[in-house]
Protein backbone atom coordinates (compact mmCIF):
# COMPACT_ATOMS: atom_id res chain seq x y z
CA UNK A 1 0.00 0.00 0.00
CA UNK A 2 1.38 3.37 -0.98
CA UNK A 3 1.66 6.13 1.60
CA UNK A 4 -0.01 8.74 -0.59
CA UNK A 5 -2.22 7.57 -3.39
CA UNK A 6 -3.98 9.68 -6.01
CA UNK A 7 -6.66 8.03 -8.11
CA UNK A 8 -8.06 9.76 -11.17
CA UNK A 9 -7.77 13.14 -9.50
CA UNK A 10 -9.20 16.08 -11.39
CA UNK A 11 -9.33 19.61 -10.09
CA UNK A 12 -10.74 22.88 -11.42
CA UNK A 13 -10.49 26.25 -9.74
CA UNK A 14 -13.84 27.93 -9.24
CA UNK A 15 -15.00 30.03 -12.19
CA UNK A 16 -12.44 28.46 -14.53
CA UNK A 17 -13.43 26.42 -17.52
CA UNK A 18 -10.26 24.44 -18.02
CA UNK A 19 -9.33 22.06 -15.19
CA UNK A 20 -5.94 22.74 -13.58
CA UNK A 21 -5.38 18.99 -13.19
CA UNK A 22 -6.87 16.14 -15.19
CA UNK A 23 -6.96 12.42 -14.35
CA UNK A 24 -3.89 12.26 -12.13
CA UNK A 25 -2.86 8.78 -10.99
CA UNK A 26 0.18 8.71 -8.72
CA UNK A 27 1.56 6.69 -5.83
CA UNK A 28 4.14 7.88 -3.32
CA UNK A 29 5.94 5.49 -1.01
CA UNK A 30 6.72 6.58 2.49
CA UNK A 31 10.46 6.24 2.13
CA UNK A 32 10.84 7.54 -1.37
CA UNK A 33 12.11 10.86 -2.72
CA UNK A 34 10.04 11.98 -5.69
CA UNK A 35 10.57 15.10 -7.71
CA UNK A 36 7.83 16.84 -9.68
CA UNK A 37 8.85 19.14 -12.49
CA UNK A 38 7.19 20.85 -15.42
CA UNK A 39 6.70 24.27 -16.97
CA UNK A 40 5.16 27.24 -15.13
CA UNK A 41 1.45 26.88 -14.61
CA UNK A 42 1.30 23.15 -15.34
CA UNK A 43 -0.34 22.51 -11.97
CA UNK A 44 2.47 21.40 -9.66
CA UNK A 45 1.55 23.69 -6.80
CA UNK A 46 -2.11 22.84 -7.23
CA UNK A 47 -1.25 19.14 -7.01
CA UNK A 48 0.65 19.58 -3.74
CA UNK A 49 -2.14 21.67 -2.26
CA UNK A 50 -4.55 18.85 -3.02
CA UNK A 51 -2.26 16.35 -1.34
CA UNK A 52 -2.25 18.22 1.96
CA UNK A 53 -5.93 19.02 1.88
CA UNK A 54 -5.86 22.80 1.36
CA UNK A 55 -7.78 22.19 -1.85
CA UNK A 56 -10.33 19.44 -2.36
CA UNK A 57 -10.30 17.29 -5.49
CA UNK A 58 -13.22 17.97 -7.83
CA UNK A 59 -13.19 14.34 -8.93
CA UNK A 60 -11.24 11.27 -7.86
CA UNK A 61 -9.83 10.18 -4.52
CA UNK A 62 -6.70 10.78 -2.51
CA UNK A 63 -5.61 8.33 0.19
CA UNK A 64 -3.16 8.98 2.98
CA UNK A 65 -1.88 5.85 4.74
CA UNK A 66 -4.86 3.93 3.40
CA UNK A 67 -7.57 6.32 4.58
CA UNK A 68 -9.30 8.87 2.36
CA UNK A 69 -7.74 12.30 2.82
CA UNK A 70 -11.17 13.77 3.47
CA UNK A 71 -11.31 11.80 6.75
CA UNK A 72 -8.43 13.80 8.18
CA UNK A 73 -8.53 17.30 9.60
CA UNK A 74 -6.01 19.80 8.30
CA UNK A 75 -4.11 19.58 11.58
CA UNK A 76 -3.92 15.78 11.37
CA UNK A 77 -2.49 16.00 7.88
CA UNK A 78 -0.15 18.75 9.00
CA UNK A 79 1.27 16.68 11.82
CA UNK A 80 2.05 13.85 9.37
CA UNK A 81 3.15 15.80 6.33
CA UNK A 82 5.38 18.85 6.53
CA UNK A 83 4.54 21.29 3.77
CA UNK A 84 6.49 24.32 2.64
CA UNK A 85 4.64 26.71 0.36
CA UNK A 86 6.18 28.16 -2.75
CA UNK A 87 5.73 31.55 -1.06
CA UNK A 88 7.33 31.15 2.36
CA UNK A 89 5.61 34.35 3.60
CA UNK A 90 2.39 32.40 3.79
CA UNK A 91 3.85 30.15 6.47
CA UNK A 92 5.36 32.80 8.70
CA UNK A 93 3.09 34.33 11.28
CA UNK A 94 5.04 34.75 14.53
CA UNK A 95 6.79 37.81 15.95
CA UNK A 96 10.29 36.37 16.08
CA UNK A 97 12.31 33.79 14.18
CA UNK A 98 12.82 31.64 17.28
CA UNK A 99 9.11 31.69 18.12
CA UNK A 100 8.35 30.66 14.55
CA UNK A 101 10.46 27.51 14.85
CA UNK A 102 9.08 26.64 18.28
CA UNK A 103 5.44 27.46 17.54
CA UNK A 104 4.25 23.99 16.56
CA UNK A 105 6.12 22.24 19.37
CA UNK A 106 5.00 24.67 22.07
CA UNK A 107 1.39 24.52 21.10
CA UNK A 108 1.35 20.76 20.89
CA UNK A 109 2.48 20.54 24.46
CA UNK A 110 6.21 19.79 24.22
CA UNK A 111 8.05 20.66 27.42
CA UNK A 112 9.85 24.03 27.18
CA UNK A 113 13.31 22.56 27.58
CA UNK A 114 12.98 20.25 24.57
CA UNK A 115 11.49 23.11 22.58
CA UNK A 116 14.44 25.38 23.39
CA UNK A 117 16.91 22.66 22.46
CA UNK A 118 15.26 22.02 19.12
CA UNK A 119 14.97 25.73 18.35
CA UNK A 120 18.67 26.10 19.02
CA UNK A 121 19.51 23.14 16.82
CA UNK A 122 17.53 24.37 13.82
CA UNK A 123 18.69 27.97 14.24
CA UNK A 124 22.25 26.67 14.17
CA UNK A 125 21.80 24.29 11.29
CA UNK A 126 20.10 26.77 9.00
CA UNK A 127 22.38 29.57 10.17
CA UNK A 128 19.60 31.74 11.49
CA UNK A 129 20.99 32.20 14.99
CA UNK A 130 21.91 35.84 14.36
CA UNK A 131 18.31 36.58 13.43
CA UNK A 132 16.59 34.69 16.22
CA UNK A 133 14.92 37.81 17.62
CA UNK A 134 14.15 39.38 14.27
CA UNK A 135 10.73 39.72 12.71
CA UNK A 136 10.28 36.87 10.18
CA UNK A 137 8.75 39.02 7.45
CA UNK A 138 11.83 41.29 7.53
CA UNK A 139 14.17 38.49 6.51
CA UNK A 140 15.56 38.20 3.00
CA UNK A 141 13.93 35.82 0.55
CA UNK A 142 16.48 33.05 1.12
CA UNK A 143 16.36 33.50 4.88
CA UNK A 144 12.57 33.27 4.85
CA UNK A 145 12.77 30.07 2.83
CA UNK A 146 15.24 28.57 5.31
CA UNK A 147 13.08 29.65 8.22
CA UNK A 148 9.95 28.13 6.67
CA UNK A 149 11.81 24.87 6.10
CA UNK A 150 13.29 24.91 9.61
CA UNK A 151 9.90 25.60 11.21
CA UNK A 152 8.43 22.69 9.32
CA UNK A 153 11.29 20.30 10.08
CA UNK A 154 11.21 21.17 13.78
CA UNK A 155 7.85 19.39 13.94
CA UNK A 156 9.54 16.21 12.68
CA UNK A 157 6.83 15.16 10.23
CA UNK A 158 7.02 11.68 8.70
CA UNK A 159 6.78 12.95 5.13
CA UNK A 160 7.70 16.23 3.47
CA UNK A 161 6.34 18.19 0.56
CA UNK A 162 8.54 21.08 -0.51
CA UNK A 163 7.33 23.45 -3.21
CA UNK A 164 10.34 25.08 -4.86
CA UNK A 165 12.59 24.78 -1.81
CA UNK A 166 15.72 26.04 -3.57
CA UNK A 167 14.28 29.31 -4.86
CA UNK A 168 16.31 32.17 -3.46
CA UNK A 169 18.93 29.94 -1.83
CA UNK A 170 22.58 30.52 -2.66
CA UNK A 171 24.75 27.58 -3.74
CA UNK A 172 26.12 27.04 -0.25
CA UNK A 173 22.69 27.07 1.44
CA UNK A 174 21.35 24.80 -1.27
CA UNK A 175 24.05 22.29 -0.41
CA UNK A 176 23.16 22.57 3.28
CA UNK A 177 19.52 21.89 2.52
CA UNK A 178 20.44 19.01 0.27
CA UNK A 179 22.58 17.41 2.97
CA UNK A 180 19.83 17.80 5.52
CA UNK A 181 17.22 16.29 3.22
CA UNK A 182 19.55 13.36 2.52
CA UNK A 183 19.99 12.87 6.24
CA UNK A 184 16.23 12.82 6.74
CA UNK A 185 15.83 10.41 3.86
CA UNK A 186 18.31 8.02 5.47
CA UNK A 187 16.05 8.05 8.55
CA UNK A 188 13.36 6.60 6.32
CA UNK A 189 11.31 9.73 5.78
CA UNK A 190 10.21 10.31 2.23
CA UNK A 191 9.49 13.53 0.44
CA UNK A 192 8.13 15.21 -2.66
CA UNK A 193 10.21 17.98 -4.16
CA UNK A 194 8.62 20.36 -6.62
CA UNK A 195 11.45 22.08 -8.41
CA UNK A 196 12.78 23.57 -11.62
CA UNK A 197 16.28 23.05 -10.33
CA UNK A 198 17.35 20.03 -12.39
CA UNK A 199 20.78 19.42 -10.81
CA UNK A 200 19.30 19.61 -7.31
CA UNK A 201 16.48 17.26 -8.24
CA UNK A 202 18.81 14.82 -9.94
CA UNK A 203 21.09 14.59 -6.95
CA UNK A 204 18.23 13.80 -4.58
CA UNK A 205 15.30 12.20 -6.31
CA UNK A 206 14.81 8.50 -6.91
CA UNK A 207 11.95 9.22 -9.23
CA UNK A 208 11.03 12.19 -11.39
CA UNK A 209 7.49 13.00 -12.45
CA UNK A 210 7.14 15.33 -15.43
CA UNK A 211 3.94 17.29 -15.73
CA UNK A 212 2.57 19.36 -18.56
CA UNK A 213 -0.77 21.11 -18.85
CA UNK A 214 -2.31 19.50 -15.80
CA UNK A 215 -1.39 15.94 -16.73
CA UNK A 216 1.36 13.48 -15.90
CA UNK A 217 3.66 13.21 -18.93
CA UNK A 218 6.41 10.84 -17.84
CA UNK A 219 7.19 9.07 -14.61
CA UNK A 220 10.88 8.14 -14.48
CA UNK A 221 12.46 5.74 -12.03
CA UNK A 222 16.02 6.80 -11.78
CA UNK A 223 17.33 4.53 -9.00
CA UNK A 224 20.92 3.57 -9.71
CA UNK A 225 21.10 5.95 -12.62
CA UNK A 226 23.66 8.58 -11.82
CA UNK A 227 24.32 9.64 -15.36
CA UNK A 228 22.62 12.98 -14.74
CA UNK A 229 24.86 13.82 -11.85
CA UNK A 230 25.79 17.47 -12.22
CA UNK B 1 -30.82 36.05 -18.02
CA UNK B 2 -34.34 37.27 -17.37
CA UNK B 3 -35.48 40.76 -18.34
CA UNK B 4 -35.53 41.79 -14.71
CA UNK B 5 -31.96 40.74 -14.20
CA UNK B 6 -30.88 42.57 -17.30
CA UNK B 7 -32.12 45.88 -15.97
CA UNK B 8 -30.65 45.18 -12.58
CA UNK B 9 -27.22 44.50 -13.97
CA UNK B 10 -27.23 47.77 -15.82
CA UNK B 11 -27.83 49.99 -12.80
CA UNK B 12 -25.26 52.71 -12.32
CA UNK B 13 -22.82 51.98 -9.48
CA UNK B 14 -23.89 55.21 -7.85
CA UNK B 15 -27.45 53.97 -7.67
CA UNK B 16 -26.21 50.94 -5.80
CA UNK B 17 -24.21 53.17 -3.48
CA UNK B 18 -27.36 55.08 -2.68
CA UNK B 19 -29.10 51.78 -1.94
CA UNK B 20 -26.34 50.77 0.43
CA UNK B 21 -26.47 54.11 2.19
CA UNK B 22 -30.26 53.84 2.55
CA UNK B 23 -30.10 50.32 3.96
CA UNK B 24 -27.32 51.25 6.36
CA UNK B 25 -29.24 54.32 7.56
CA UNK B 26 -32.31 52.22 8.23
CA UNK B 27 -30.21 49.67 10.09
CA UNK B 28 -28.79 52.41 12.30
CA UNK B 29 -32.13 54.08 12.96
CA UNK B 30 -34.13 50.97 13.75
CA UNK B 31 -33.66 49.45 17.16
CA UNK B 32 -36.06 46.54 17.32
CA UNK B 33 -35.11 43.07 16.06
CA UNK B 34 -38.35 42.76 14.08
CA UNK B 35 -37.77 45.84 11.92
CA UNK B 36 -34.10 45.03 11.51
CA UNK B 37 -35.06 41.59 10.26
CA UNK B 38 -37.26 43.26 7.65
CA UNK B 39 -34.34 45.42 6.51
CA UNK B 40 -32.18 42.32 6.37
CA UNK B 41 -34.79 40.56 4.26
CA UNK B 42 -34.88 43.52 1.87
CA UNK B 43 -31.10 43.45 1.63
CA UNK B 44 -31.09 39.75 0.83
CA UNK B 45 -33.70 40.25 -1.89
CA UNK B 46 -31.52 42.96 -3.42
CA UNK B 47 -28.47 40.72 -3.26
CA UNK B 48 -30.44 38.03 -5.07
CA UNK B 49 -31.53 40.51 -7.74
CA UNK B 50 -27.90 41.45 -8.32
CA UNK B 51 -27.03 37.78 -8.44
CA UNK B 52 -24.87 37.80 -5.37
CA UNK B 53 -25.07 34.52 -3.46
CA UNK B 54 -26.41 35.52 0.00
CA UNK B 55 -24.79 32.48 1.59
CA UNK B 56 -21.43 34.02 0.69
CA UNK B 57 -22.26 36.82 3.13
CA UNK B 58 -21.71 34.34 5.92
CA UNK B 59 -18.11 33.95 4.86
CA UNK B 60 -17.61 37.67 5.24
CA UNK B 61 -19.35 37.64 8.60
CA UNK B 62 -17.14 34.95 10.09
CA UNK B 63 -14.29 37.24 11.15
CA UNK B 64 -16.82 39.42 12.96
CA UNK B 65 -18.50 36.57 14.83
CA UNK B 66 -16.51 36.93 18.02
CA UNK B 67 -16.96 40.70 17.96
CA UNK B 68 -20.71 40.26 17.54
CA UNK B 69 -20.83 37.76 20.38
CA UNK B 70 -18.96 40.11 22.70
CA UNK B 71 -21.22 43.03 21.76
CA UNK B 72 -24.27 40.85 22.27
CA UNK B 73 -23.19 39.80 25.74
CA UNK B 74 -22.23 43.32 26.77
CA UNK B 75 -25.53 44.77 25.54
CA UNK B 76 -27.45 41.97 27.23
CA UNK B 77 -25.85 42.59 30.58
CA UNK B 78 -25.67 46.36 30.63
CA UNK B 79 -29.03 47.35 29.14
CA UNK B 80 -31.26 48.55 31.96
CA UNK B 81 -34.95 47.86 32.45
CA UNK B 82 -37.27 45.06 31.40
CA UNK B 83 -38.30 41.84 33.07
CA UNK B 84 -35.52 39.93 34.75
CA UNK B 85 -34.87 36.52 33.21
CA UNK B 86 -31.73 35.49 35.07
CA UNK B 87 -30.24 36.71 38.33
CA UNK B 88 -26.82 36.00 39.78
CA UNK B 89 -27.01 36.64 43.51
CA UNK B 90 -28.57 40.06 43.98
CA UNK B 91 -27.67 41.24 40.46
CA UNK B 92 -30.25 40.93 37.68
CA UNK B 93 -27.99 39.67 34.87
CA UNK B 94 -30.22 39.11 31.85
CA UNK B 95 -33.42 41.00 31.16
CA UNK B 96 -35.75 40.64 28.20
CA UNK B 97 -34.92 44.21 27.27
CA UNK B 98 -31.23 43.36 27.29
CA UNK B 99 -31.82 40.43 24.95
CA UNK B 100 -33.73 42.65 22.53
CA UNK B 101 -31.06 45.35 22.53
CA UNK B 102 -28.32 42.73 22.17
CA UNK B 103 -29.89 41.00 19.19
CA UNK B 104 -30.60 44.39 17.56
CA UNK B 105 -26.93 45.29 17.72
CA UNK B 106 -25.95 42.00 16.12
CA UNK B 107 -28.59 42.30 13.40
CA UNK B 108 -27.45 45.83 12.69
CA UNK B 109 -23.91 44.65 11.99
CA UNK B 110 -25.19 41.86 9.76
CA UNK B 111 -27.33 44.27 7.72
CA UNK B 112 -24.49 46.74 7.23
CA UNK B 113 -22.11 44.01 6.08
CA UNK B 114 -24.68 42.36 3.84
CA UNK B 115 -25.57 45.73 2.28
CA UNK B 116 -21.90 46.43 1.67
CA UNK B 117 -21.82 43.26 -0.43
CA UNK B 118 -23.92 45.14 -2.98
CA UNK B 119 -20.82 47.22 -3.62
CA UNK B 120 -18.98 44.14 -4.80
CA UNK B 121 -21.48 43.50 -7.59
CA UNK B 122 -19.93 46.11 -9.87
CA UNK B 123 -16.35 46.54 -10.93
CA UNK B 124 -14.01 48.66 -8.88
CA UNK B 125 -13.25 50.84 -11.91
CA UNK B 126 -16.91 51.78 -12.19
CA UNK B 127 -16.91 52.55 -8.52
CA UNK B 128 -14.09 55.07 -8.82
CA UNK B 129 -15.56 56.49 -11.99
CA UNK B 130 -18.90 56.99 -10.29
CA UNK B 131 -17.39 58.84 -7.35
CA UNK B 132 -15.20 61.00 -9.56
CA UNK B 133 -18.14 62.07 -11.69
CA UNK B 134 -19.76 63.15 -8.47
CA UNK B 135 -16.80 65.52 -8.08
CA UNK B 136 -15.14 63.43 -5.40
CA UNK B 137 -11.37 63.96 -5.84
CA UNK B 138 -9.76 61.00 -7.56
CA UNK B 139 -7.33 60.38 -4.71
CA UNK B 140 -10.15 60.13 -2.21
CA UNK B 141 -12.20 57.88 -4.47
CA UNK B 142 -9.18 55.68 -4.99
CA UNK B 143 -8.55 55.50 -1.28
CA UNK B 144 -12.13 54.37 -0.65
CA UNK B 145 -11.64 51.78 -3.35
CA UNK B 146 -8.40 50.54 -1.80
CA UNK B 147 -10.07 50.30 1.59
CA UNK B 148 -12.78 48.14 0.05
CA UNK B 149 -10.16 46.07 -1.75
CA UNK B 150 -8.34 45.49 1.50
CA UNK B 151 -11.23 43.83 3.28
CA UNK B 152 -10.92 40.66 1.20
CA UNK B 153 -7.12 40.83 1.42
CA UNK B 154 -7.36 41.00 5.17
CA UNK B 155 -9.72 38.07 5.16
CA UNK B 156 -7.41 36.08 2.90
CA UNK B 157 -4.44 36.88 5.10
CA UNK B 158 -6.35 35.68 8.16
CA UNK B 159 -7.36 32.47 6.38
CA UNK B 160 -3.75 31.88 5.31
CA UNK B 161 -2.51 32.21 8.85
CA UNK B 162 -5.17 29.87 10.20
CA UNK B 163 -4.24 27.33 7.52
CA UNK B 164 -0.54 27.68 8.30
CA UNK B 165 -1.19 27.10 12.00
CA UNK B 166 -3.18 23.96 11.32
CA UNK B 167 -0.50 22.70 8.98
CA UNK B 168 1.88 22.85 11.93
CA UNK B 169 -0.31 20.16 13.43
CA UNK B 170 -2.33 22.29 15.81
CA UNK B 171 -6.01 21.44 16.03
CA UNK B 172 -7.35 24.96 16.60
CA UNK B 173 -10.84 23.68 17.36
CA UNK B 174 -9.56 21.49 20.18
CA UNK B 175 -7.18 24.00 21.72
CA UNK B 176 -8.46 25.22 25.11
CA UNK B 177 -9.72 28.81 25.27
CA UNK B 178 -6.84 30.24 27.25
CA UNK B 179 -4.25 28.92 24.83
CA UNK B 180 -6.31 29.99 21.85
CA UNK B 181 -6.36 33.55 23.17
CA UNK B 182 -2.59 33.44 23.57
CA UNK B 183 -2.20 32.24 20.01
CA UNK B 184 -4.49 34.94 18.63
CA UNK B 185 -2.72 37.60 20.64
CA UNK B 186 0.59 36.39 19.27
CA UNK B 187 -0.74 36.53 15.72
CA UNK B 188 -2.29 39.96 15.86
CA UNK B 189 0.83 42.03 15.33
CA UNK B 190 2.35 39.94 12.50
CA UNK B 191 -1.01 39.89 10.71
CA UNK B 192 -1.41 43.66 10.80
CA UNK B 193 2.21 44.12 9.88
CA UNK B 194 1.94 41.78 6.91
CA UNK B 195 -1.00 43.80 5.63
CA UNK B 196 0.81 47.07 6.07
CA UNK B 197 3.70 45.67 4.12
CA UNK B 198 1.32 44.79 1.29
CA UNK B 199 -0.21 48.27 1.38
CA UNK B 200 3.23 49.82 1.20
CA UNK B 201 4.20 47.69 -1.78
CA UNK B 202 0.97 48.71 -3.47
CA UNK B 203 1.70 52.40 -2.89
CA UNK B 204 5.20 52.07 -4.31
CA UNK B 205 4.06 50.18 -7.38
CA UNK B 206 1.26 52.72 -7.94
CA UNK B 207 3.68 55.61 -7.89
CA UNK B 208 6.08 53.75 -10.10
CA UNK B 209 3.27 53.48 -12.63
CA UNK B 210 2.54 57.18 -12.53
CA UNK B 211 -0.28 57.51 -10.00
CA UNK B 212 -0.66 61.27 -9.36
CA UNK B 213 2.26 62.08 -11.62
CA UNK B 214 0.05 64.35 -13.73
CA UNK B 215 -2.28 66.97 -12.31
CA UNK B 216 -5.26 65.87 -14.41
CA UNK B 217 -6.18 62.38 -15.33
CA UNK B 218 -8.42 61.39 -18.14
CA UNK B 219 -11.13 58.78 -18.31
CA UNK B 220 -11.99 56.52 -21.18
CA UNK B 221 -15.62 56.08 -20.32
CA UNK B 222 -18.37 58.15 -18.83
CA UNK B 223 -21.06 56.62 -16.70
CA UNK B 224 -24.54 57.68 -17.59
CA UNK B 225 -27.61 57.59 -15.46
CA UNK B 226 -30.56 56.18 -17.30
CA UNK B 227 -34.20 56.42 -16.39
CA UNK B 228 -34.17 53.27 -14.24
CA UNK B 229 -31.36 54.73 -12.18
CA UNK B 230 -33.27 57.90 -11.46
CA UNK B 231 -36.42 56.00 -10.60
CA UNK B 232 -34.70 53.48 -8.36
CA UNK B 233 -32.63 56.12 -6.63
CA UNK B 234 -35.58 58.38 -6.02
CA UNK B 235 -37.72 55.50 -4.82
CA UNK B 236 -35.10 54.27 -2.41
CA UNK B 237 -34.31 57.68 -0.96
CA UNK B 238 -37.98 58.57 -0.62
CA UNK B 239 -38.94 55.33 1.08
CA UNK B 240 -35.95 55.50 3.40
CA UNK B 241 -36.67 59.10 4.34
CA UNK B 242 -40.28 58.27 5.00
CA UNK B 243 -39.37 55.28 7.15
CA UNK B 244 -36.87 57.35 9.10
CA UNK B 245 -39.43 60.08 9.70
CA UNK B 246 -41.97 57.50 10.82
CA UNK B 247 -39.45 56.04 13.21
CA UNK B 248 -38.49 59.37 14.74
CA UNK B 249 -42.00 60.70 15.31
N1 LIG C 1 -6.25 30.44 -6.94
C1 LIG C 1 -6.35 30.20 -8.24
N2 LIG C 1 -7.48 30.51 -8.91
C2 LIG C 1 -7.61 30.25 -10.22
N3 LIG C 1 -6.67 29.70 -10.98
C3 LIG C 1 -5.51 29.36 -10.39
C4 LIG C 1 -5.29 29.61 -8.99
N4 LIG C 1 -4.04 29.17 -8.68
C5 LIG C 1 -3.52 28.69 -9.82
N5 LIG C 1 -4.38 28.79 -10.86
C6 LIG C 1 -4.15 28.34 -12.25
O1 LIG C 1 -3.91 26.95 -12.24
C7 LIG C 1 -2.86 26.60 -13.10
C8 LIG C 1 -1.79 25.83 -12.36
O2 LIG C 1 -1.18 26.65 -11.39
P1 LIG C 1 -0.05 26.13 -10.41
O3 LIG C 1 0.23 27.22 -9.42
O4 LIG C 1 -0.42 24.82 -9.87
O5 LIG C 1 1.20 25.99 -11.41
P2 LIG C 1 2.71 25.55 -11.09
O6 LIG C 1 2.96 24.32 -11.88
O7 LIG C 1 2.91 25.47 -9.63
O8 LIG C 1 3.53 26.75 -11.71
P3 LIG C 1 4.93 27.39 -11.24
O9 LIG C 1 6.00 26.61 -11.89
O10 LIG C 1 4.87 28.79 -11.78
O11 LIG C 1 4.96 27.35 -9.76
C9 LIG C 1 -2.34 27.91 -13.69
O12 LIG C 1 -2.84 28.01 -15.00
C10 LIG C 1 -2.91 28.99 -12.80
O13 LIG C 1 -3.23 30.12 -13.55
MG1 LIG D 1 4.06 26.45 -8.29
Amino acid sequence: MAYLELRQVTFSYPRKMKPALTGINLNFEKEEITAITGPNGCGKTTLTKLMIGILKATEGEIYLAGRPLTDYSLAEIGSRIGYVFQKPDLLLFCSTVAEEIGFGLTNRGCDPETVQKRIKFYLDYFELTDYRNDFPLHLSQGEKERLAIAAMLANEPEFLILDEPTIGLDAYRKKLLENYLKKIARLGRGMILVSHDAPFVNRLAERVVFMADGRIQVCNERKGNDGYEA
Amino acid sequence: MSAKEMTAMKLDPRTKMVMVICLSCLALIYNTPGRLLLVLAATIVLLLIFRFDPSAVFGYLKPFLSLMLILFVIQCIFSPGGNVLLTVGPVPLVTDNGLLVGSSVVLRIIVVIAAAMLLTTFSSRDFILGLVQWKVPYEVAFMVFIALRFLPIFREEAINVITAIQLRGIELKKVPWGQKMTIYRQLFFPLIYGMMQKAQQLAVSMEARGFRAYPRRTYLRRLNFNLTDYVVMLLFSAVTLMLILLQIT
